[in-house]
């Protein structure tokens, strides 16, 4: 379905192209004109194209990375479900599938069997298996174990062989293996393998299928490595006979047009199963209709955080059209004025210059598609070949590149509109053209002061309208957003008004300062609007745009002061005073254009460094925090079976017994939280809990060494850790729950104090647990409870393990052999050290490629420059010829060009970069800091030093063409303004 | 004794080349005097400030040879022809060709700086001919705030601020009404007896050619007179 916007600002572009072609129609020598203006400078005009492209890329591109994010998820979650709609199961306390007798099954089939909206019911088993391959003795631990009926592919889809033939089966105690799975043990078909789960089961490899993640059900996602059989194998293997798990449901139609009936079929099911014994603890769920809004919502999350940050080169963009177009105009103003004084009508004039810039409009949006489209595939391919070996699915991000037709059109008609939005703006500025002073190029005079009074309006319905928003945002639990954006109203607002009465200078100067202070001044923010409200990464924005505003209009009004200082110091050596005074005296006495430069840069830079300084504190901060996280121990293992004693089976094994330390099991479940505040009251999190009272080299509350954001009163990490060994009210959490962490949102938040509700999904006990310490550790996410509390709710399962290897003792050399010893019972170790690095390559990997995304929007400062600088040429041309014939040597006037754009360049630069230092300040490290888990900001200098360097490398080159042909001015020529 | 500033032999000047060449000086031979003020007259295209642009170094000459006291100015390297002008001349042009992100005091400094005065000391000597030509109180006004006298009286000043050898007026009175026209006359003829400075005139104004000491006339790429 379309969007109605989109359908709207489509009826808003035919109504623009209808009314132009009128126009063009009944006008043609305007038109005449504009083609004639396209076609004279070619090389120009290639440029005003590409200046012009770069937003409707960034917009492209954003958007079909997001629709490739989607299309990836979207195709995994189909073929991980195949024709499965809906799941019929039970969850038990591990987060597992619980069994129940198959004549459940066969009783809600024999129900449903009338039901026209189903197409038919097939139970299942899905569980977690160890397979050791007997040809190549090879093991792998967790691997998924679908059991299904033979004729499986009525559910799950047809299997294709690794060489694309169609694969009939499972057959009857053979097992097909995907290809994640297979590459882990080195399979090929034909293998001699065992199946481990409850029972040890010899077994052959039909075959090796695609990779595609089928049968992932509830884990489907980018996990893999599945191995298929017959249910009765799968009985076997778990040694649960005349029991399934899950019942896969398909609605009738196709898989598209099935998913509609997803919640009419699960509320019947649910039903049904009501009125059948022994279902009580089963519920039907729409997995297919759920998994593929989680997939659309994913993609939607990727476009949300690319636009957030490429707004900051759109707007860009946007400054560089409105320059590019008034460049066009005063390079014209003698022309157009001429154009008025033989005849042509002022509507003529701003027509052509309409036309032409309609013209250039529909061509470098298209151009900016495309552009886009291409960015978008480049940033994914770097995606894949940096984390690609990481995961099974990530290579079909590639095969999955896709961009929806709603998309191009959007991007297409975004980039289209603003860029004829900046045209029509300029237009107006030409129409109030005065024809003899455009023939005569006498400068415009300066803003009468009924145009200060007109201003002062403005600012006034600014400031009231700011003062309203405010009133009714600045409390509450909204988004803060809301109140910043009030509070810069309210400040432009009064800037405008005050600017009528007072000096500009004084009046804008304060307005740059208290903007600054006002979105970068946390401790203000929270003493004026609290802390309640909620905040998302759009307020990035907005405080990023005040900042920089702020700065900007602080620079630009103290321009004049500030030249004046570096010109002081400058000319020290006399040879360069005259190129000094005139080098600095056009950027910092032309403040207007100067500004629009200055702010291409310092948008672009500022998210530039806001990327590469989050990035590179978060993972300096993950670096350091790595004894944060494990405690002190090396290892966090589970295992699908539990194991009776991990540390007596550890200790009399001669090999294992002298690489550890301490080996600590743990209870280890799943439970539903119920957090106040937080509205899913079934929050699904890990269980842990240790034994209390073991001896010391597997006694938890002895051996670890995790420390706590906070404990409650204070008290210290092994007092709080001494109460939950024998309290059976309390209970630790993770440091997610206190807001640490990449990625807080939709996660519940507690306090210390705070009472949460947990329940057993498996046995339905439940028990109210005070939360006393809140951990600073991520990895082991969840709640840890006193052991007591936790067996008496039913989590038993001992299947977690803390180990600690010896000081010395290699943990690649422990972990392998480990999980050779248990690989019977799934064994699986988590390395801290090693997820640790993963983490930090995988945030690195990503915030690097929005990195080299937004850094695009580096183009349009480069561009910006470039065009100022020909523009300068153009314009001075007689005041280059005058310099030459004063005795100026052509040096001295290249010179004078690369330091007025070398300032521009730095002063951009500099906003951008305190500025955006002072944001990931604000973020991470501030009292009111939403990364509670940054203790130190890393600065990543030597990056930042190259981004910069290469900026002024690009912007030399952007520049130096212009003024090396300034500099080669023939005085005789230039002084007399001969073109 | 008469001392010849200027001396040119055999000047030619050739805009293009083959069927479209246009020669717009035609071996033309002058000398001008130090002291002497000259005004060059003639009907427009004859070829008058190309005469000024190629004697003065700003523009090249095809054939022939100019010397500026004494040195061949078109066989002067580029540098070594920035310095003479920056030193030794100076330019007024008919539409003045200020500076306008300077103020007047700024423009006037600029030669100065160029040839390496002390920033201090290129701003009092600035000031100073400012208040001498009447303009004491527009020091830091912008060209856009002074009327057309005004500014051409601060070109007038930045011309003779660093007391070059030879002054080139290009149409200096051009842009003016008649009062402003004599105003800058008498400028000129005064500063001229002040500084024994050579001035060449360019103009078609038969009143400032009668306060020059000689009248020379063009047709058609050289002297006739």
């Amino acid at each position: 379905m379309i969007d109605p916007l989109l359908v709207f600002t489509l009826i808003l572009l035919g109504a623009v192209g209808l009314i132009s072609a009128g126009l063009a129609a009944r006008n043609r020598l305007p038109l005449r004109i504009a083609l004639r203006n396209i076609r004279r400078a070619r090389s120009r005009s290639v440029l005003v194209v590409l200046g012009l492209l770069v937003g409707t890329a960034i917009i492209s591109g954003s958007l079909a990375v997001g629709d490739t994010v989607s299309a990836v998820n979207l195709h995994y979650t189909k073929l991980g479900l195949g024709y499965t709609d809906e799941g019929v199961f039970g969850l038990g306390p591990t987060g597992s599938y619980q069994y129940f007798p198959q004549s459940v099954a066969g009783q809600l089939i024999n129900a449903s069997s009338t039901d026209p909206q189903i197409a038919g019911l097939t139970p299942e088993i899905v569980d977690t298996v160890q397979v050791f391959d007997r040809s190549t003795q090879i093991p792998q631990t967790n691997l998924n174990l679908v059991g299904t009926d033979p004729s499986a592919s009525r559910v799950l889809g047809s299997f294709t062989s690794t060489s694309g033939a169609s694969v009939m089966g499972p057959s009857p105690g053979m097992v097909l293996l995907d290809q994640f799975a297979a590459n882990q043990l080195d399979a090929k078909a034909g293998d001699a393998i065992t199946l481990y789960g409850s029972v040890p089961v010899p077994s052959t490899v039909q075959a090796v299928v695609q990779d595609d993640l089928r049968g992932g059900f509830l884990t489907a996602g980018l996990s893999g490595g599945a191995a298929f059989v017959d249910l009765s194998t799968a009985q076997l293997v778990e040694n649960v006979s005349g029991q399934v798990n899950f019942i896969a449901v398909a609605n009738v139609g196709s898989q598209s047009s099935g998913v509609g009936l997803s919640s009419s079929v699960s509320a019947h099911l649910n039903t049904t199963l009501s009125g059948i014994p022994g279902a009580n603890r089963l519920g039907a769920h729409p997995l297919l209709q759920s998994q593929l809004a989680d997939a659309t919502a994913a993609g939607s999350g990727i476009v949300t955080i690319f636009l957030v940050f490429g707004l900051f080169s759109i707007i860009a963009g946007a400054m560089l059209i409105v320059g590019i177009f008034t460049m066009i105009a005063e390079e014209r103003k003698g022309e157009m004025g001429m154009l008025r004084a033989i005849g042509l009508g002022r509507r003529d004039v701003v027509l052509s210059y309409y036309l032409e810039g309609l013209i250039y409009s529909a061509g470098s949006a298209l151009a900016g598609v495309v552009v886009g489209v291409a960015t978008g595939y480049i940033l994914l391919y770097a995606y894949v070949q940096l984390v690609g070996s990481q995961s099974p699915g990530t290579p079909a991000v590639l095969t999955s590149f896709t961009v929806n037709d709603s998309s191009l059109l959007a991007s297409y008609l975004a980039g289209f509109l603003l860029t004829l939005g900046t045209v029509v703006i300029a237009s107006i500025r030409v129409s109030r053209l005065n024809i003899v002073r455009a023939i005569r190029d006498v400068p415009e005079p300066p803003p009468a002061i009924r145009t200060y009074t007109y201003l002062a309006y403005v600012g006034g319905l600014v400031l009231v309208l700011g003062a309203l928003l405010f009133a009714t945002t600045y409390r509450g639990t909204g988004d803060i957003s809301e109140p910043m954006i009030a509070g810069g109203m309210i400040l432009l607002g009064g800037a405008l008004v005050g600017s009528r009465f007072l000096k500009n200078r004084a009046v804008f100067t304060a307005v740059g300062v208290g903007l600054v202070v006002w979105a970068g001044y946390q401790a203000l923010q929270t003493a004026v609007l609290g802390t309640a409200h909620s905040g998302g990464i759009f307020v990035v924005f907005i405080q990023g745009i005040e900042l920089i505003g702020g700065a900007i209009l602080l620079f630009a009004f103290n321009a004049a002061q500030l030249a004046a200082v570096v010109e002081r110091a400058t000319t020290g050596r006399l040879a360069t005073a005259p190129v000094a005074r005139m080098g600095l005296a056009y950027p910092s006495r032309r403040v207007g254009r100067t500004a629009i430069t200055t702010t291409i840069f310092a948008l672009v830079l500022f998210v530039i460094v806001v990327l590469a300084t989050y990035s590179a504190t978060l993972t300096g901060n993950l670096s350091d925090s790595i004894g944060d996280e494990s405690g002190g121990y090396t290892f966090f293992g589970y295992s699908a079976q539990p194991i009776r004693d991990l540390p007596g089976a550890i200790a009399s094994n001669s090999t294992l017994a002298p690489l550890y330390a301490n080996v600590v099991p743990l209870i280890f479940g799943l439970g539903e939280l119920a957090i106040p505040g937080f509205p899913l009251n079934n929050y699904h999190d890990n269980v842990y809990a240790a034994a209390s009272g073991a001896p010391v080299a597997s006694n938890f509350y002895d051996t670890n060494a995790f420390p706590f954001q906070a404990t409650l009163h204070g008290v210290t990490a092994a007092a709080t850790m001494a109460q939950l060994s024998s309290n059976q009210s309390v209970a630790i959490v993770d440091g997610s729950y206190g807001g640490a962490g990449f990625s807080t949102s939709g996660h519940p938040l507690v306090s210390v104090g705070t009472v949460v509700n947990v329940v057993n999904p498996g046995t339905g006990a439940s028990t109210n647990v005070t939360v006393i310490g809140i951990m600073k550790q991520l990895v082991l996410g969840g709640i840890w409870l006193n052991p007591t509390a936790a067996q008496s709710m039913g989590f038993n399962s001992t299947s977690g393990y803390l180990l600690k290897v010896h000081s010395g003792v290699s943990p690649t050399t422990a972990s392998q052999a480990t999980k050779a010893a248990f690989y019977k019972v799934g064994l699986v170790l988590v390395d801290f050290t090693a997820i640790l690095a993963t983490t930090i390559a995988i945030i690195s990997g990503q915030i690097g490629l929005l990195e080299v995304f937004i850094g695009l929007g580096l183009a349009v400062g480069i561009a910006a420059l470039g065009i100022v600088a020909l523009r300068a040429v153009t314009e001075r041309r007689r005041e280059t010829g005058m310099l030459r014939a004063t005795g100026l040597t052509k040096g001295m006037i290249l010179k004078m060009f690369l330091i007025e754009y070398s300032f521009i360049t730095l002063i951009g630069a500099l906003i951008g970069g305190t500025t955006g230092l002072l944001l990931v300040y604000n973020l991470v490290l501030s009292p009111g800091a939403s990364a509670a888990d940054v203790t130190k900001l890393y600065i990543p200098w030597l990056n930042l030093l190259i981004v910069m360097l290469v900026t002024g490398c690009l912007a030399t080159l952007a520049v130096i063409s212009p003024s090396w042909r300034a500099s080669r001015l023939p005085p005789a020529e230039a002084v007399r303004g001969i073109e | 004794m008469s001392e010849s500033v200027v001396v040119a032999k055999e000047v030619w000047k050739i805009y293009g080349s083959g069927e479209t060449a246009v020669p717009a000086l035609k071996g033309v031979s002058v000398e001008f005097q130090r002291g002497e003020m000259a005004a060059v007259m003639g009907p427009s295209g004859c070829g008058k400030t190309t005469l000024l642009n190629c004697f003065s170094g700003l523009d090249d000459i095809t054939r022939g040879q100019v010397t500026l006291e004494g040195t061949d100015i078109h066989a002067m390297p580029d540098r070594q022809k920035s310095a003479y002008r920056a030193k030794r001349a100076g330019f007024v042009f008919q539409s003045y060709n200020l500076l306008p992100i300077l103020s007047a005091v700024e423009n006037v400094e600029m030669p100065l700086l160029a040839c390496a005065t002390k920033p201090k000391e290129a701003r009092v000597r600035a000031s100073e001919i400012l208040q001498q030509l009447g303009l004491g109180d527009r020091l830091n006004h912008r060209p856009s705030e002074l009327s057309g006298g005004q500014q051409q009286r601060v070109s007038l000043a930045r011309a003779l601020v660093n007391h070059p050898a030879i002054v080139w007026a290009d149409e200096p009175t051009g842009n003016l009404d008649e009062e402003g026209s004599h105003q800058v006359t008498d400028l000129l003829r005064q500063l001229n007896r002040e500084y024994h400075q050579t001035m060449v005139v360019v103009t078609h104004d038969p009143e400032v050619a009668a306060r020059c000491d000689r009248t020379l006339r063009m047709r058609d790429g050289n002297f006739v007179s």
